[in-house]
């Protein structure tokens, strides 16, 4: 048996090395690398009860590596970050809204993906992305800021019963879509033709996005400029036009769409008070949970064939590392181990239809095959989302635009009568370009 | 010399609490004021580059929306507290006198001072919500509409329906502060005025009025202030819209500050909001000071 003996220098060093590793930043008193997770996607308790094994099973897996969860909440996301940012405690690892990653590489505080982005293009994973927007939008001046993580798809529920008595098919394209919500729309029973959120929030301008995208309109062009209220502008005052015509001029929804907000429509819908209700994935799991009678008795519609396109807006949320972490590498390992295929299964059953996958080649899962709304929304909607910064790649200004709801405001502008929709589009256009110029 | 050292003692027992004012309220103060002289735009290098009073120029010449902000708070300020008080000094009259149950009916009035802003705003909402809130099935249901009143959808009516909420955030504090002046009322100067013939009108505005004044121009001063920096539950409820019918400069803060990135320009907008503060402080004194002299004049 051999023994190890240290003169008394070499056991100072020792102890010094040691003292020094445990104070090193980002390692703990077990050697391990110390990473925190801000969540912002993933923070509703049931999303929490699928994360939080998850984590467990990562470290079980990685013993050098240990993780911390915060859930961040999505009002808070903003102030948050930036006091995290200002005062130099940014979370190690992130996940958060489409445009995070670019507004906090131009401060530069992001730490590049490109490296996990080559690897997924050598691995063939990139080509099994459902959009290429789904990662173009993170790249900015060369290089990728973040990774898509998964989906979050808008969508047009409908009520199958409803449709059927009157005689006519799921609508595919705007007219169709027009006709249904004339010939459902029944104020004697309590139930409007279609609702959508048009307050003066964040989702009104998801859905008016995709009308905008299925009339050949944008925000930016392909190569990054603002095009809202110049080349864009007919196209999209004509899907602002066809969108608030449902309020304003053929008088099918509810009288107060102008206050609403994502949940309101949900549960209008859910309580079958419309017969078609604009929605994200949640509604889903929101009519399994609340009004299960309801779920035969809705369908989800294809995405409607535009003017121009066949798209719908779906957002791919990113996950990003901060640049001055100290613990980079492991950080890298995390988001890897993360977003690896069939992992986040867990976080997609824990509210059916919320989150989705980005891989094409994990949605044939038992679990999308025995749910036929979550059927319809992978082959009617998924295939055709698309997200921002359509057709171009992603820049940090167009957080601002989406932050301040620049394209939410012309909708609910229209609909409460404030302005006609070119005045609303030229307007938005306007406070779209001082963006750009700055202050 | 003991005078001296009295003194010296005083400015020892005073200094830990100054410290705190100087950390906790000057150094804050000063950081929002070196902020909205910088840039700190955060998608656009050099954030901590000295822009003078650009921001202020901005906000003052260039931004609609600054102006339209500033009257929708000053509007909902003044109608706000204005309704609060007429409603609390008519609740304090009433539960200043000698009725049955008057320490339940206090208790019960203060009801929504103890219920979270957040709380608030999300009763409201569904208390007004055109599909299932309350206000609408009774108004509808008794007859006295037709249809759904779109309370927070209607540009016109948005502002009425938020200022009724703040109403009733306010009301119950101003109630108590109310009460508490009316108790400090001499009973025998009341019993001179009805002794010298004054009718109840003449009791309160001769007598009672002129307890009340200096309490009312405090409660007054702090409603103002409260309601002017109000956020949480206009944004709740119609997140400044609709059509920005009921965003305010607290409201412009936010979306500039943590939307838009524009920390430089939101700390600009805040020391404004300070400033407007300031001078309705001012303006309160000075009153308060007409009035006393005046008061005094009298006697």
């Amino acid at each position: 048996m051999s023994t190890i003996s240290l003169t008394r220098r070499q056991g100072l060093a020792l102890g010094a090395a040691s003292l020094f590793a445990l104070g090193s930043k980002g390692v703990n008193a077990q050697g391990q690398a110390e990473l925190t997770f801000w969540s912002v996607r993933l923070n509703t308790p049931e999303l929490q009860a699928a994360l939080l094994p998850l984590l467990d099973q990562f470290m079980a897996e990685n013993p050098g590596i240990k993780i911390t969860n915060e859930p961040v909440s999505g009002e808070q996301v903003y102030p948050k970050f930036i006091a995290a940012v200002q005062g130099q405690q940014m979370p190690d690892i992130a996940e958060a809204y489409s445009y995070h990653p670019l507004q906090f590489a131009a401060l530069d505080q992001m730490e590049t993906m490109d490296d996990i982005i080559a690897e997924w293009e050598q691995e063939g994973r990139l080509a099994d992305i459902v959009n290429e927007f789904a990662y173009r939008k993170f790249f900015w001046q060369d290089h990728y800021w973040g990774v898509p993580y998964n989906l979050d798809p808008r969508a047009i529920y409908y009520r199958k019963d409803l449709l059927e008595a009157t005689g006519l098919t799921p609508p595919t394209n705007w007219d169709e879509l027009q006709a249904a919500a004339i010939a459902m729309h029944d104020p004697a029973n309590g139930v409007a033709g279609i609702g959508f959120p048009a307050g003066d929030f964040h989702i009104t301008q998801h859905f008016y996005m995709g009308f905008m995208f299925q009339a050949g309109g944008s925000i930016l062009n392909k190569d990054g400029q603002l095009v809202f209220g110049t080349e864009a502008k007919d196209a999209n005052v004509q899907a602002l036009t066809y969108l608030t015509d449902f309020a304003t001029k053929l008088k099918v929804t509810p009288d107060g769409i102008a206050a609403w907000n994502t949940d309101d429509a949900h549960t209008a819908f859910v309580q079958g008070r419309l017969a078609m209700g604009m929605g994200t994935g949640r509604v889903v799991g929101q009519i399994m949970r609340e009004n299960p009678d309801l779920f035969d008795k809705v369908g989800i519609l294809e995405t409607l064939q535009g003017p121009k396109a066949k798209l719908t807006a779906g957002f791919y949320n990113p996950m990003f590392i901060w640049k001055f972490s100290p613990n980079i590498d492991a950080a890298k390992t995390f988001v890897r181990w993360f977003v690896s295929p069939g992992r986040l299964a867990p976080i997609y059953a824990a509210n059916p239809g919320q989150h989705w996958p980005i891989f094409k080649s994990e949605f044939d899962t038992e679990f999308n095959r025995s749910n036929p709304l979550l059927m319809e929304m992978l082959t009617k909607v998924i295939p055709y989302t698309t997200d921002f910064a359509y057709p171009g790649t992603g820049i940090p200004e167009m957080g601002v635009i989406d932050g301040e709801k620049m394209f939410a405001a012309p909708v609910n502008e229209v609909v409460v009568g404030a302005k006609t929709p070119e005045q609303a589009v030229v307007d938005a256009h306007k406070r779209m370009e001082e963006v750009f110029l700055g202050g | 010399m003991l005078q001296r050292q009295r003194a010296r003692l005083a400015y020892y027992l005073v200094l830990p609490a100054m410290t705190l004012v100087v950390v906790l309220n000057l150094l804050p103060l000063l950081q929002g004021l070196v902020i909205s002289m910088q840039s700190q735009n955060l998608i656009r290098p050099n954030p901590t580059g000295f822009v003078g009073f650009r921001h202020y120029v901005r906000a003052l010449t260039q931004d609609v929306d600054f102006w339209s902000s500033a009257w929708h708070s000053v509007y909902f300020t003044a109608c706000a507290v204005a309704g609060a008080y007429v409603l609390s000094l008519g609740l304090a009259l009433l539960l200043n006198l000698d009725i049955k149950g008057r320490g339940l009916f206090r208790a019960l009035f203060l009801i929504p001072w103890v219920v979270p802003d957040v709380v608030t705003a999300l009763l409201w909402k569904w208390f007004y919500s055109d599909q299932w809130g309350f206000a609408n099935f009774a108004l509808v249901k008794l007859g006295l509409v037709g249809a759904a009143i779109p309370w927070l959808s209607d540009p016109k009516m948005a502002m009425p329906a938020v200022i009724i909420v703040q109403i009733w955030k306010l009301y119950p504090i101003m109630t108590v502060v109310l009460l508490a002046a009316l108790q400090s009322v001499p009973k025998e100067l009341i019993e001179a005025a009805k002794i010298d013939g004054a009718g109840p009108f003449q009791r309160f505005w001769y007598v009672t009025a002129n307890f009340l004044r200096p309490t009312s121009m405090v409660i007054v001063l702090l409603a103002c202030i409260w309601t002017f920096q109000s956020f949480d539950i206009i944004y709740l409820l119609t997140g400044g819209g609709p059509a920005n019918a009921t965003q305010t400069l607290p409201i412009l803060v936010y979306v500039k500050a943590f939307w838009a990135s524009q920390l430089g320009y939101a700390s600009a907008i805040g020391v404004l909001i300070l400033l407007i503060l300031m001078v309705l402080g001012f303006l309160n004194l000075g009153l308060e000071r007409a009035l006393s002299r005046g008061r005094d004049a009298h006697v």
